[in-house]
């Protein structure tokens, strides 16, 4: 039997919409979700294959790389946490995470006073930030990162406003950007430099969108800029993260990785976006639904409900909050589930 | 070829569809009586601009199905292909549905012998966020308020949930770059004549389907359905088929001058330039059919060091590989995440190929295209 349901893509924090195709309950494919306002049936590459980690997932709970029942190494998870001081103990929150779950979360570090992380690409939380038609009627629009190829449907308003006559100034790390490709004016250099050789350009009507910055002085000057700014993050809930607890730069998150013995990873690939000799942690857990460097390289693993199995709530890059709901049933735990658990 | 007016004998079917509910009474005919395991047709999801495919096998659910869906440029010719080679399905089709059907009975990818086609004629389709933008902007109405929508007369016509219509012309739509899809705008197929049966509203009277039967199965389809006392039918008079034919050369002529207008415009290189390679168009083509082993997907087409792409080792590629099937469905301009027009370049050459070949992808009679053929060393 074919049905075909609505889901949030989780690739990006761009929140596009994305249809999945179910063939006698089994989630087969992706179909354009052309009534969804954030991407009008468009998704990139990314979006179109982020079913593989409903594909991918793990069948069962991992401990020291050996196959083990969930229950069992739920258990093994309180072992570890109640074999070491709470302030050795750091739980990673994620962009990953619905807003719930961020929510569950922050309670559960918070009680048994444990620190809480959650890294967001080294970026802030701006509060009020440019919307995505914003950039398709900005006078000029600046863009910091290659969006066309990382962030397409973000791209894709920038098309829109180069087709308004807008004036694109684009940042990238290399000359190998498609974004350079419609812009009027190019460089290649630093976020700083970038920034003060067009602070004579950068007007009222302009727009700021980035999704990196070479460091934390970098912010302070996108926060100053006289115009509206939108960070795209790489993660899907990471502005509805920001709401529930506060991000960390990338210096802030070594130090607390540097004073902690139990790390508790939840829905996050910390490996994959910290440059840091993470075998000095005594022991990694991960809650996970697929694999990630994070995950191979973890004590413990346990399986959580992919969000198509999950309800929820994702925040996107612009503000927006979007509910998704389950597309396929599933006996694996939610990270809440799991929580509960964890609390006894 | 004959022409038969049809109307519904079920109240509900009757005041659910969209002029006589002959198409839905024929669907249900065919469930009822087992004729096929189920039927792949449009239905509304969240609202009147989502429609979604939806497979029904009990009867009593097609009622959702009934209307028309003018804000759901769909495409079925992929799922039919991918879900349904082995089953017996009816389905509901577009002309570019048709033509991508066909395309694939010819590659031996849908089994002609298991699939029942109920074709519906088509003045174009309005993309769905698009056409709430054009609503609110061109209409007094709330768009959230429209509970249906019809193009006829040479005008998109809402329908709100008092009862009362708004209507503004569709060439007034389009000059503001609103109306139908571009794709639609050009098509010059309106009639899906391959399918074994063509629906529709053109030339019938009030509360009356206009249906062209296109073959033995499709006059089966009807005898069935009036045997099994679902359906009531009657021959049109003259005047009425001259009429359709009046609006079916209408509706081609102006897609004739809008070909001719924006042909020369397309320039392949400037729009390529932002592709990002992410396949979309490639993987949405119902008649793209063989992606999972597609020569693009090589290593030496994949160099991830080879940013930005280069336009002609995917798009140049796919171009001279498929142009000439093209059947104008528009699917890859709706997902491209660049705005690419795609089908305006795919169709700009199979044009030139039609011109050189008589062959039109789904609609000529040709077993194959001619590249395909012995005639190719004619070329």
């Amino acid at each position: 039997m074919l049905e075909i349901k609505h889901t949030l893509c989780p690739s990006c924090s761009v929140g596009c919409g994305i249809n999945v195709i179910l063939n006698d309950g089994e989630i087969v494919g992706t179909f354009p979700y052309k009534r969804h306002p954030v991407n009008a049936g468009k998704n990139c590459l990314n979006g179109r294959t982020s079913i593989e980690s409903y594909q991918n997932k793990f069948q069962t709970a991992l401990v020291s790389n050996s196959e083990t029942d969930t229950e069992k190494a739920i258990g093994d998870v309180l072992k570890e946490l109640n074999s070491v001081d709470a302030s050795d103990v750091t739980v990673i929150c994620s962009g990953n995470n619905s807003v719930e779950e961020c929510k569950a979360i922050k309670e559960f570090g918070e009680s048994k006073n444990y620190n809480i992380a959650f890294y967001a690409d080294n970026l802030k939380d701006f509060g009020e930030v440019a919307s995505y038609d914003d950039i398709e009627n900005a006078a000029s629009v600046f863009v910091i990162g290659d969006l066309l190829y990382e962030n397409p449907l973000i791209g894709r308003r920038i098309v829109h406003a180069k087709q308004n006559d807008a004036k694109i100034y684009a940042l990238g790390k290399s000359d190998k950007s498609v974004t350079f490709n419609i812009a009027d004016e190019v460089a290649t250099g630093s976020v700083q430099e970038f920034l003060d050789s067009n602070s004579a350009n950068i007007e009222e009507s302009s727009v700021i969108v980035f999704n990196y910055v070479d460091g934390q002085e970098d912010l302070e000057k996108l926060e100053n800029a006289n115009c509206k700014v939108l960070p795209v993050f790489s993660k899907s809930n990471s502005k509805g993260a920001f709401s529930v607890v506060d991000a960390k730069s990338e210096e802030e998150m070594i130090e607390l990785l540097d004073n902690t013995k139990v790390l508790l990873v939840f829905n996050d690939d910390v490996v994959n976006d910290i440059d840091y000799d993470f075998t000095k942690i005594s022991k990694i857990i991960s809650f996970a639904p697929c694999e990630n460097d994070t995950t191979a390289i973890s004590n413990i693993v346990i399986p959580i409900k992919t969000w198509l199995e999950n309800d929820g709530s994702f925040v996107n890059a612009m503000g927006e909050s979007q509910a998704f709901s389950a597309v396929v049933e599933s006996d694996v735990l939610s990270e809440i589930e799991i929580i509960e658990k964890l609390n006894g | 070829m004959s022409y038969v007016l049809a109307k519904s004998q079920n109240d509900d079917i009757l005041k659910a569809g969209e002029c006589g509910g002959a198409v839905t009474s024929i669907l249900k005919y065919l469930l009822d009586e087992g004729i096929v395991d189920g039927v792949l047709a449009i239905s509304p999801c969240d609202d009147v601009y989502d429609g979604i495919p939806t497979f029904v096998t009990n009867s009593e659910d097609l009622i959702n199905t009934a209307g028309s869906y003018h804000c759901a440029p769909t495409m079925i010719g992929g799922l039919v292909q991918k879900y349904f080679f082995d089953k017996k399905v009816a389905v509901t089709a577009k002309p570019c549905d048709m033509r991508a059907i066909e395309e694939l009975i010819v590659r031996h990818k849908i089994n002609k012998d298991n699939i029942y086609v109920i074709g519906l004629n088509c003045g174009g389709t309005v993309s769905p966020v698009s056409g709430r933008k054009m609503i609110d902007r061109f209409y007094e109405a709330d768009p959230d308020d429209v509970v249906s929508e019809e193009i006829d007369k040479g005008k998109f016509i809402i329908e709100l949930a008092d009862g009362s219509e708004e209507a503004v012309k569709i060439h007034d739509l389009e000059n503001e770059g609103y109306g139908r899809r571009t794709n639609c705008q050009r098509c010059d197929v309106k009639i899906p004549r391959k399918a074994n049966i063509a629906c529709g509203n053109w030339g019938a009277e009030d509360g009356w389907t206009f249906i062209e039967i296109n073959d033995e199965k499709g006059q089966e389809l009807i005898d069935g359905a009036k045997k099994a006392g679902i359906l009531e039918t009657k021959s049109p008079a003259d005047a009425a088929v001259q009429g359709r034919e009046k609006v079916e050369g209408i509706m081609i002529n102006m897609a004739k001058k809008v070909q001719n207008a924006i042909y020369p415009t397309v320039s392949e290189m400037d729009e390529w330039s932002r592709c990002i390679s992410c396949y979309a168009c490639r993987d949405v083509c119902p008649i793209c059919w063989c992606f999972e082993n597609c020569e693009l997907n090589k290593p030496y087409f994949k160099d991830v060091q080879n940013i930005p792409p280069s336009p002609i080792a995917f798009q140049g590629v796919r171009l001279s590989h498929m142009s000439f099937s093209c059947v104008d469905c528009g699917q890859c301009d709706d997902v491209c995440p660049m705005d690419i027009p795609v089908s305006l370049i795919f169709d700009k050459l199979q044009k030139k190929y039609f011109d050189r070949t008589g062959y039109v992808a789904g609609v000529s009679d040709d077993v194959k295209p001619p590249l395909y053929s012995p005639e190719k060393t004619e070329l």
